[in-house]
């Protein structure tokens, strides 16, 4: 076992924990897939409003690569496309019936698995829409399945506040991982399953599979953070990575024959009532996790965790790869002098408010707690950028668009975690100058 | 605060885009902002963001000017009673210290917030929290009896040469408050020589003529030892420490910038790295310097390095002036470097060339200059560690 310490990173002391209890939840009425929040897809439709589907039936493509198809998470009727501006599909809303179908695909068994060739399983994978929860570094779009990876990351934990315990959705259920595991074995030459030092309970729970701990502050044992601090070489950049609650789904899918929709998620966040874990399936509409267990006043619903997430208004449903739901107040009124006080329930990195003194849990609001200024090269997002870039030079020759200077700054071993934004005295959206111009970047090579 | 709250209200709509003072934005911004934390919410994630920002970063550097600016205005009014030979008790020597300090100081915000406004109007952009510091250090650093006029066309000069002409705060190369003092220093030497400390003090005393330690140390006669020339004026090592003696404003004592600096590093707003780096190099050139020294040559080269550190303005020009991180460079090894040079020069400034007693001003200008380089060198060599990564 490898195990990987890693200094820089900031680890928030904000209220809100969700619980490691679970609960079950009935059946929604509806379920939705959301192309517009899948990063860098172009969706190609091929099923319509007023459409009867079953689960499992195939909704779009990706126009890049249609052999990528996109399944229904649901059985019934599709009652709403919701398009946005230029016609990009925002939501695909679907009503289910009351006793849903399904489309069957072969099942595979354990033996089974041993006679299919790579290509032969690339090809299972891809038809029954599990294909794209395995994604390709330094991009994080989805794995180019004609390109054999060096190696295939298993994330279980990066430490961002509110993600499910990986121990919650494992227990019990190591046979069906092992047997992920294995699939993905097929496909690259390694799979390097990533435990996390602060969840002791997975790795209790995966007892001989875990290839590598992570130990430090988040965002330790993000994909990229772990391949930062373990390539040799460059070779390595283009290695794919997967969650580990995606391994049992592509397991349960192939083991099945049916399109797996469970999900265990959380809700937490300190505007939510009951913080814990919530077993349901994937594209439910936000107001059936939350169940009115929502504090009164302005709420923000950020799906997908408080760095890397997107907020989404209430009527809106879990995304394909999210699942956390964190709820916290929106930002309050204007405080007189607030500069001056003495902060002691102001949470803070630096040591500026006297709240540095402890690290217990503080409220933590949307407020942007400032007003954005020009960067005074205070170097504080270099002490916790977790891969080592210098973002207060980088953002700038991002800026000024010197393409090579910022490769050279080492722009895609960017792991996208958000903290140099977190921190900036001066409110500069740094993480987001980076990630855009990555992005800008992957879709110029083409 | 409901009051002054409604009376932000009521009249924003007069400085928003289309209201009849549009172009004044930027004024009611700073202004409300000083006011009120403003309670914008985060646009893309994170979406919880750090409590810390620019005005208290520099509210810091503030706080931590207290001391020494307290001291300066006590110590200011006490040399101007001790020369005019009136009472020297506490309240009537602090009231002259106001009354002689703070229409430096008001002389230095006002105009300086005028050309603030003025960029900021012009150019679109909101007001900096980094004037509040500037604004304050420039006159710390002037001698107390420098005419009002002269401190304006100063603070002017290091606000539009040395800051908004390069875009404003954040890209500036030199350090502004030092800019300007750097220009009235050579543009009206006689006030700003170091030689003479002259108070113009109002009815009580003409002139006053007390010469400065750096200006006695560079006089010192061969035979002398600076030490002992300095102690015959009065100037003993503690007298210097604790900075009641005649200079400017603040930056007699070193003890109070010492206190400014703990402030300052325990919260981690000035970096330790230039501070330490500083001390190192004042103290490794002055003991190259003694090893150098022999009988014929100049007095100031066998002068004890501890005394470089209290004489002058070195304490305050490394504690508040050096640790300015937009023109200090950002690397950490850089900022070693940075610090150990501008110790170093302050030293051969001021031992050879008694033109210019007062070095760190000149060390710290020279540095600013050379901190892109000196980054520049750091970042080659970590780029050279990454393992290569273009997709």
């Amino acid at each position: 076992m490898i195990s990987v310490t890693i200094k820089k990173g900031y680890d928030l002391n904000i209220e809100g924990k969700p619980s490691s209890d679970s609960e079950d939840l009935p059946k929604p009425e509806y379920v939705a897939v959301l192309p517009e929040k899948i990063p860098f897809i172009i969706p190609r439709l091929s099923a319509e409003k007023g459409d009867k589907v079953k689960i499992g039936s195939v909704l779009f493509e990706d126009k890049r690569h249609p052999e990528v198809k996109f399944l229904s998470p649901g059985g019934g009727e599709i009652t709403d496309m919701e398009f946005g501006p230029r016609r990009i599909v925002k939501a695909i809303v679907i009503r289910l019936d009351e006793t849903e179908s399904f489309e069957t695909f072969d099942s595979i068994s354990e033996s089974g698995l041993e006679k299919i060739g790579r290509e032969e399983l690339l090809q299972i994978l891809l038809g029954r829409g599990v294909w794209q929860f395995i994604r390709e570094l330094p991009f994080r779009d989805i794995a180019r399945h004609d390109k054999i990876p060096p190696a295939i990351f298993v994330t279980s934990d990066d430490g961002e506040p509110f993600q499910p315990d990986p121990a919650v959705y494992l227990k019990g259920k190591k046979e069906l991982f092992e047997f992920g595991i294995r699939i993905l074995s097929k496909l690259a030459k390694t799979v390097h399953v990533v435990g996390a030092v602060r969840r002791p309970a997975t790795t209790e729970e995966l007892d001989g599979l875990i290839t590598h701990t992570c130990k430090g502050p988040y965002p330790a044992g993000d994909a990229g953070v772990m391949i930062y601090h373990t390539k040799t070489a460059s070779s390595e950049n283009r290695s794919w990575y997967i969650c580990a609650q995606d391994v049992l789904t592509i397991a349960q899918s192939l083991k099945s024959g049916v399109y797996s929709v469970e999900r265990v998620m959380v809700l937490a966040g300190s505007a939510s009532i009951e913080r814990k874990h919530i077993r349901t399936r994937a594209g439910v509409p936000l107001e059936h996790l939350v169940r009115g267990r929502v504090k009164t006043g302005d709420v923000r619903y950020v799906v997908g965790g408080i760095f890397r997430g997107y907020t989404a208004p209430k009527e809106s449903y879990m995304g394909f790869y999210e699942t956390s739901l964190t709820l916290l107040p929106e930002s309050r009124e204007p405080q007189p002098f607030g500069f001056l006080s003495p902060g002691f329930t102001k949470p803070t990195y630096f040591r500026t408010f006297l709240s540095a003194l402890s690290r217990s849990d503080l409220a933590m609001d949307c407020n942007l707690h400032g007003d954005v200024r020009a960067c005074i090269n205070c170097g504080s997002c270099a002490q916790v950028c977790p891969v080592d870039i210098l973002p207060q030079f980088a953002f700038k020759c991002v800026l000024a668009d010197e393409v090579e200077e910022f490769l050279e700054q080492g722009l895609l071993d960017c792991a996208e975690c958000g903290l140099c934004t977190y921190l900036c005295p001066s409110k500069i959206e740094v993480c987001k100058i980076l990630r855009d111009a990555k992005a800008k970047y992957y879709k110029e090579q083409g | 605060m409901k009051i002054i709250k409604n009376m932000f209200d009521s009249r924003r709509k007069h400085f928003v885009k289309g209201g009849k003072l549009e172009r004044l934005y930027p004024i009611f911004e700073a202004t409300e902002t000083f006011f009120f934390f403003p309670a914008h919410g985060t646009q893309t994630g994170p979406h919880v963001r750090d409590n810390l920002d620019l005005k208290r970063f520099m509210s810091f550097v503030i706080l931590a000017l207290m001391p020494p600016f307290l001291f300066g205005i006590y110590n200011t009014g006490y040399q101007c009673h001790l020369a005019s030979a009136l009472s020297t008790d506490f309240i009537s020597v602090f009231l002259r210290g106001i009354y002689i300090v703070l229409p430096l100081v008001i002389v230095s915000y006002g105009v300086g917030f005028f050309w603030e406004f003025v960029f900021a109007v012009v150019r679109k952009h909101p007001i900096s929290e980094g004037f509040l510091v500037t604004g304050l250090l420039f006159p710390l650093t002037l001698p107390p009896t420098l005419p009002l006029w002269q401190a304006a066309v100063g603070i002017s000069f290091g606000v539009v040469i040395g800051k908004e002409i390069f875009g404003g705060t954040g890209r500036n190369i030199l350090n502004p408050a030092l800019t300007g003092r750097a220009f009235i220093f050579f543009a009206y030497p006689v006030r700003m020589s170091g030689e003479v400390w002259t108070v113009i003090s109002g009815k009580a005393v003409d002139t006053f003529s007390g010469a400065t330690p750096l200006a006695l140390a560079g006089l010192t006669a061969a035979s002398d030892t600076v030490e002992t020339f300095l102690a015959k004026s009065g100037l003993t090592f503690s007298k210097l420490f604790l900075g009641n003696y005649p200079g400017t404003v603040a930056g007699t004592s070193s003890l109070l910038c010492l206190i400014g600096a703990v402030i300052l590093i325990t919260v981690g707003i000035a970096s330790c790295r230039i501070i330490i780096g500083g001390v190192l190099g004042m103290l490794v050139t002055g003991f190259a310097l003694n090893l150098l020294a022999t009988q014929a040559s100049m007095p100031y080269l066998s002068l004890n390095p501890f005394y470089h550190l209290v004489m002058g303005g070195f304490a305050f020009g490394i504690t508040y002036m050096a640790t300015d991180p937009v023109s200090a460079p950002g690397m950490d090894t850089a900022k070693w470097i940075y610090g150990f040079a501008i110790g170093a020069l302050t030293v051969l400034v001021r031992v050879f060339n008694p033109a210019y007693p007062e070095g760190v001003m000149l060390a710290i200008l020279f540095m600013n200059i050379f901190a892109p380089l000196l980054d520049h060198f750091e970042i080659r060599l970590r780029l050279k560690r990454r393992i290569v990564n273009v997709g």
